[in-house]
């Protein structure tokens, strides 16, 4: 989409913190990230395993997990709307409804005890009144969009007796029915083959020119990110390092941790043999470096950057790099 | 179907003309049947000692219920499966408990693999403490050393399975697997949820633990570039059916069935000009609970001709090792 045809913010995420207090210490796993998405626009959030990606989502919707996890700071704005400070009740109408998660394991989102068709007839309710009937239809028409075979039939049955491909879009299936102006999507098409994952991005893809729906698309295929994706985040240990157009991140990436992800992304073509990693590991979460998080496994690391936490250098339009070593635009 | 013949004597696996067939019910208590789900539908292959098997093929086409009759955690309807040339699906008692250490699996989502009551350390030792591998010390050290070549940290042992993100969780029970040193791993979508630099550590781990102890993986994937870096033959599936399936690298240089040109254009690349000619797949997903008649793809295949819905093509060999069931290779 062009930068001329993207709407008004509809989310606004600033220095948000999510901290899990422990026993141990306290685990820093969201630790000051800001973005914003506009109506009909992408974001992809990419990152290493572990960063905070859907940390950062469940924060969003205020679903933290228990066990001390706690947003301490920071805003969520909802069409300029503070949602941290709804109240749960608030939160309930406003899930589901304006802001709706498509949630990393579909295990979890979906209730083993209920049929599937129960589970969307309750999403469908929720949001309005309708005849069964009609509820039914719409049921059958949800699955009916995300490919699922036979939805009549299927709708019947239990999570365990549906592959994890089927159970991923069940959960999908759910979290668009409410046409939400913010979707949430926490790695949707991880358990599927390409050609239904390619049908569910260009069903995703159709609502948004349908409705203005605006994607936050958390995912670790870069494929994906190409496809669907207008602008992108890198994450690396709690905070967001390089936020740019998905072209400008690919053809020429600033922040050397999002260089030594794109550099694993394993290829089509040419040579077959062992591929690229970054060396080491992420700083723990609950012993960060005063300096940049990444120093340890930097290439380029100097003195200054374990000296200090880089600030935000603008290194393009809209391109900006968390970074002592990037030159600025 | 035909069995492949390997010349280096007896495959570490043989899967022989397979079934599984799922009762369709409706309701819990008082279920009826309404039909049967054919999930895996007369499925042959062979997995030597030290190799990978890719299984690529439309999400519920059978991947995963295949998995699980390998893992013996499912009786097949129909066919054998067998491990050194016995029968696993008879085994009992000593005998079966000797398989479930030699035969492993890692799955789609760890949540399911993972005790969430017990620290990580214990859900790794588990195996090694079952078969009294080694008195406490030597268990300790080796779940340390497991833990640091999977990538986590050996303190991380005192952690339980909800203080993980997914991907750190699915090393968890990779290492939980490659405890016991098996003979085969069952990877399920064993990468799918993890990043890309984490994916690209874990497979060269993978190549090297089998380069070193001679493990077999049956590789589960949906991500096509991963088959390619790790599989040595690769199978495709479609509807419970095998459609084609060849060493890996005779597969991506000559796609040749309907469906896994299909399957192959699908593949997203992230860098812009790339991408090959999309194949939109036309019509809807069939049911397995009541297959297309002939060939299962002919609903959809674009080169479908009249007789594709009438007779069912048989897997044939059209360059040497490299079998396509479609009636074009007739
Ligand atoms: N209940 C918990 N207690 C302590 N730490 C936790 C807990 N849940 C998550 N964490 C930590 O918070 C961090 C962020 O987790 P999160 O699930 O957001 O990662 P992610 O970026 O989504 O990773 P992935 O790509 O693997 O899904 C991780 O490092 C994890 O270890
Ligand atoms: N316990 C069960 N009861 C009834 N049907 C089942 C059961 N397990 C699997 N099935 C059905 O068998 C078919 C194959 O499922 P399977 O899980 O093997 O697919 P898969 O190839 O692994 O798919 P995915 O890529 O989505 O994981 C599906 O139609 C599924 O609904
Ligand atoms: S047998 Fe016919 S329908 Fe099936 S894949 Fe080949 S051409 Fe297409
Ligand atoms: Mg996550
Ligand atoms: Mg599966």
């Amino acid at each position: 989409m062009k930068p001329d045809m993207r709407g008004e913010t509809v989310l606004e995420v600033r220095d948000l913190h999510t901290h899990f207090f422990l026993r141990r210490g306290v685990v820093k796993a969201v630790d000051g990230v800001s973005f914003s998405l506009r109506r009909g626009e992408v974001l992809g959030l990419v990152g290493e395993s572990g960063c905070g990606k859907s940390l950062t989502a469940l924060s969003l919707m205020r679903l933290l997990p228990k066990g001390g996890a706690q947003t301490i700071k920071g805003e969520v704005l909802l069409n300029g709307e503070n949602i941290l400070e709804r109240t749960p009740a608030e939160m309930r109408e406003i899930r589901g409804r304006r802001i709706s998660m498509v949630l990393q394991d579909p295990q979890t989102s979906l209730n083993p005890v209920f049929s599937i068709g129960d589970q969307l007839r309750e999403a469908i309710v929720r949001r309005k009144r309708a005849s069964h009937v009609d509820v039914m239809k719409e049921a059958v028409e949800a699955l009916r969009r995300v490919e699922i075979a036979a939805p009549e039939q299927r709708i019947g049955q239990y999570p365990h007796q549906l592959s994890g491909g089927m159970k991923q879009r069940v959960v999908g299936a759910i979290a668009i029915s409410g046409e939400p102006g913010v979707l949430i999507a926490d790695e949707p098409t991880t358990a599927l083959d390409v050609t239904i994952q390619l049908q569910y991005l260009k069903l995703l893809k159709r609502l948004q020119a349908e409705t203005g729906m605006a994607i936050l698309f958390i995912t670790h295929d870069f494929g994906v990110v190409g496809r669907m994706c207008d602008r992108v985040a890198v994450m690396y240990a709690g905070r967001i390092v390089e936020c740019g157009p998905v072209r400008q991140i690919f053809e020429a990436p600033q922040h050397p941790s999002t260089r030594a992800l794109i550099a694993s992304v394993p290829k089509m073509t040419g040579p077959v043999g062992r591929l690229t990693t970054i060396e080491g590991q992420p700083p723990s979460l609950m012993n960060l470096p005063v300096g940049c998080r990444f120093a340890s496994r930097c290439p380029l690391v100097e003195q200054r950057c374990l000296d200090a936490y880089p600030a935000e250098v603008r290194v393009g339009d809209a391109h900006t790099a968390d970074c002592w070593k990037v030159t600025p635009a | 179907m035909s069995v492949q013949a390997h010349d280096g004597g007896q495959p570490l696996l043989r899967v022989e003309g397979v079934r599984k067939h799922f009762a369709f019910t409706k309701g819990i208590l008082f279920a009826k049947t309404l039909g049967h789900v054919k999930a895996v539908d007369d499925v042959s292959f062979d997995i030597r000692a030290g190799e990978t098997l890719g299984l690529v093929g439309e999400s519920g086409c059978g991947k995963t219920t295949t998995s699980r009759m390998i893992l013996n955690l499912e009786a097949p309807t129909e066919g054998r499966i067998l491990l050194d040339g016995e029968p696993i699906h008879a085994l009992k008692g000593e005998a079966l408990k000797a398989y479930r250490t030699k035969v492993q699996a890692v799955f789609q989502d760890p949540w399911s693999s993972l005790n969430p009551r017990m620290k990580v350390g214990r859900t790794i030792a588990e195996s090694l403490i079952v078969n009294a591998w080694g008195d406490r010390a030597r268990i300790d050290e080796r779940v340390r050393e497991l833990l640091v070549q999977v990538g986590l940290r050996p303190e991380q042992a005192q952690q339980y399975p909800h203080e993980f993100s997914g991907g750190q969780r699915q090393r968890v029970a990779l290492a939980a697997a490659l405890a016991s040193r098996p003979r085969l791993i069952v990877l399920d979508e064993p990468v799918s949820a993890l990043d890309v630099s984490i994916r690209a550590q874990m497979m060269n781990l993978l190549k090297d633990i089998q380069a070193k102890d001679d493990v077999a993986y049956l590789l589960v994937a949906h991500d096509l570039a991963t088959v390619r870096h790790m599989a040595d033959h690769t199978v495709v599936m479609y509807l419970g059916k095998i459609v084609e399936r060849a060493p890996t690298a005779a597969l991506f240089d000559d796609v040749r069935h309907p469906y896994t040109k299909a399957l192959f254009s699908a593949v997203l690349v992230a860098w812009p000009g790339q991408a090959a000619e999309e194949i939109e797949l036309r019509g809807e997903v069939p049911s397995p609970l009541d297959p297309p008649s002939g060939c299962r793809f002919h609903t959809r295949c674009p080169y479908v001709m009249a007789h594709c819905s009438q007779r069912e093509p048989a897997l044939r060999e059209v360059s040497p090792d490299h079998f396509v069931a479609c009636h074009l290779f007739e």
